[in-house]
């Protein structure tokens, strides 16, 4: 069936039929299934990061510089009383630094989407029977990997480079990681339906800059949420990231784990469903 | 003898406050081409947005490869292939990956998507260009690979969105004979365009919008009746001449218009034998013309005789 390249060219009228061919070409393909889809743009989405190695330089340098700054600059906060005693900043702040790596790749999404409505291929998947939940599934997921090799790096150069050794160990790390994606996935819900909805790269990164920083900072992402000042403290409770970097630090830490876990889980998924709605509805319109 | 492929009444289309498309009637059989003529503005891709789905009427019918573009947005979207004037392409996959991309979200193999791809390629000349990233191809190398992903899933209808701006004479050609082969083995295509003579060379049937409503509908023939033949335009050698010229070409039997610059003068609706008369009129009197000109009626002749005359 198949012919041995370079060998015939194809015949122009059986290739531009409009009907199958009588050589063995299939029924007509009028849509793959969903997951199928999922799969091809998550793909495609990964090989063109691959193929920029500035992108992936970048996408890897961020986090570690993060790491350094932080880790250097409020190492010395790790003596005021507020702070939990016997506990080096460096294991304290990673799972923090894991979480806020997450939310800035999860806004990298939302950019990522708005500029790729003017690549030409979106226009073109509009008119084909592609569903836009695949095509946004697929970038979510696709930022999802490209966030647990940030994560996994970032991991290996702290305990490498800057002597993290949580009590957690191994295992409590990974659960962490594995947390911290979870979470950062729903949220990338959030970038995704501002993208979808404002489709402007410039009003996007204001967005989600206005998003994400006081997601970042009104949490005790940074510093025990007892030592923020009340009102701070009032956004931090409520703050989804708060329970995501405690459960994240709880494991981690090996201290034990419950409520922390449970809210990080269900709030992640409230907003992850209702980004999905927002997003794909925004994400439809022409 | 059958349903029509592509069918639409009263379609309307408004946007907030502006009416884009009012009330379009377009019915196109099978394996024919119909030609969408207008200006810029005039509605024709708003049309081609409402029959592709990409945009819902605000009212009226359409069926497209028997789907209803409203409820079954999904079905009409697995038949159809679209094209336009950019470009909708990934530029950063080469072009091979473009087409197998395609391919694969349709519900081709893998396998199945590489064979389509190559044989698209090959089709298309893109053979030697197919491993390189589509933003370092030609504007015609493009246009190529776009209507290419257009044509992987063997669409029964394909939507032409002016397909040949922007591409030069040899590159339209090649498009043209590609255009005609589809049709030829049962395509069915809706094509828009500001140019009369692609319109006429492909088209069994044109409409032609303004102001997004149809202005008029026929074949080509009966519009070229309407709009005259070619107009000739003539430039004098000395300026000088010009009155005398005028003057001469009236005692011929022409109805001479003053042309671009002071030394030129048009003669509407000629024929190459109306040409000759002129020519050996104004010789006789040693008149010398620098330059002759035929030009095709334009899209503006045909708005032109259109609006003065009610349509049928």
């Amino acid at each position: 069936m198949l012919r041995p390249p370079g060998v015939t060219r194809p015949d122009r009228t059986a290739v531009l039929s409009s009907s199958p061919g009588a050589n063995g070409s299939p029924e007509h393909w009028t849509g793959a299934r969903v997951h199928v889809q999922v799969k091809v743009l998550c793909g495609r989405t990964l090989r063109i990061l691959l193929n920029d190695p500035q992108l992936v330089l970048f996408s890897l340098a961020q986090p570690l510089i993060m790491l350094t700054l932080f880790s250097q600059v409020f190492a010395s906060i790790a003596n005021t009383a507020s702070f939990p005693p016997g506990v080096s900043y460096v294991d304290y702040l990673m799972p923090a630094i894991l979480v806020t790596t997450g939310i800035g790749s999860a806004m990298q999404s939302g950019v990522s989407l708005v500029s790729e409505m003017d690549n030409g291929l979106l226009k073109r998947l509009r008119a084909m029977p592609v569903a836009p939940r695949a095509v946004l599934l697929a970038r979510s997921l696709a930022d999802v990997i490209r966030t647990a090799v940030q994560l996994a790096t970032l991991t290996v150069a702290a305990t490498l480079l800057f002597g993290f050794r949580p009590v957690g160990g191994v295992l409590g790390t990974l659960a962490s990681v594995l947390l911290t994606l979870y979470v950062n996935w729903a949220l990338t819900w959030i970038f995704l339906a501002l993208a979808a909805a404002l489709r402007s790269p410039d009003a996007m990164q204001m967005a989600g800059s206005l998003a994400m920083f006081p997601l970042m900072f009104a949490s005790s992402a940074y510093v025990p949420i007892e030592a923020l000042p009340d009102w701070l403290r009032a956004v931090a409770v409520v703050n989804p990231l708060t329970y995501a970097v405690d459960a994240a630090r709880a494991l981690t830490m090996g201290t034990p784990v419950g409520a922390e876990l449970l809210a990080a889980c269900v709030t992640s998924l409230v907003i992850a469903v209702v980004g999905m709605h927002v997003a794909t509805r925004a994400f439809r319109r022409p | 003898m059958t349903q029509p492929v592509i069918e639409a009444r009263k379609i309307s289309v408004s946007f907030g406050a502006v009416a884009a498309l009012s009330e379009v009637d377009i019915s196109v059989e099978r394996g024919t081409v119909h030609g969408l003529l207008g200006h810029n503005g005039a509605g024709k891709t708003t049309l081609v947005n409402v029959l592709s789905t990409l945009v819902l009427p605000t009212s009226g019918e359409a069926t497209v490869a028997g789907f209803d573009v409203r409820d079954q947005g999904h079905l009409v979207r697995g038949r159809i292939g679209l094209t336009g004037q950019f470009a909708s392409v990934d530029d950063n996959l080469c072009g091979r990956d473009n087409l197998v991309l395609v391919a694969r979200l349709l519900g081709a193999s893998a396998r199945q998507a590489r064979s389509r791809a190559d044989d698209l390629l090959a089709v298309f000349g893109l053979t030697d260009a197919a491993q390189r990233a589509v933003k370092t191809y030609s504007g015609g190398m493009r246009r190529r690979i776009d209507l290419a992903a257009s044509l992987v899933g063997r669409p029964e209808v394909l939507f032409l969105d002016e397909p040949t701006t922007g591409l030069d004479p040899p590159g339209r050609l090649g498009l043209w004979q590609i255009i005609e082969e589809l049709v030829t083995s049962g395509t069915t295509a809706l094509l828009t365009t500001q140019y009369l003579t692609e319109a006429d060379r492909l088209a069994q049937r044109i409409s032609v919008l303004s102001r997004g409503r149809v202005a008029v509908s026929g074949t080509p023939a009966a519009l070229k009746a309407r709009v005259g033949g070619a107009s000739t335009h003539l430039r004098l050698a000395v300026q000088a001449d010009t009155d005398r010229a005028v003057a001469l070409l009236a005692e011929a039997g022409f109805t001479p218009l003053p042309g671009v610059g002071d030394e030129s003068v048009v003669l509407p609706a000629t024929t190459p034998s109306d040409l000759a008369t002129a020519i050996v009129a104004l010789e006789r009197e040693q008149i010398a013309i620098a330059e002759v000109t035929m030009a095709e009626p334009t899209l503006d002749d045909v708005y032109l005789a259109v609006t003065d005359s009610p349509h049928d």
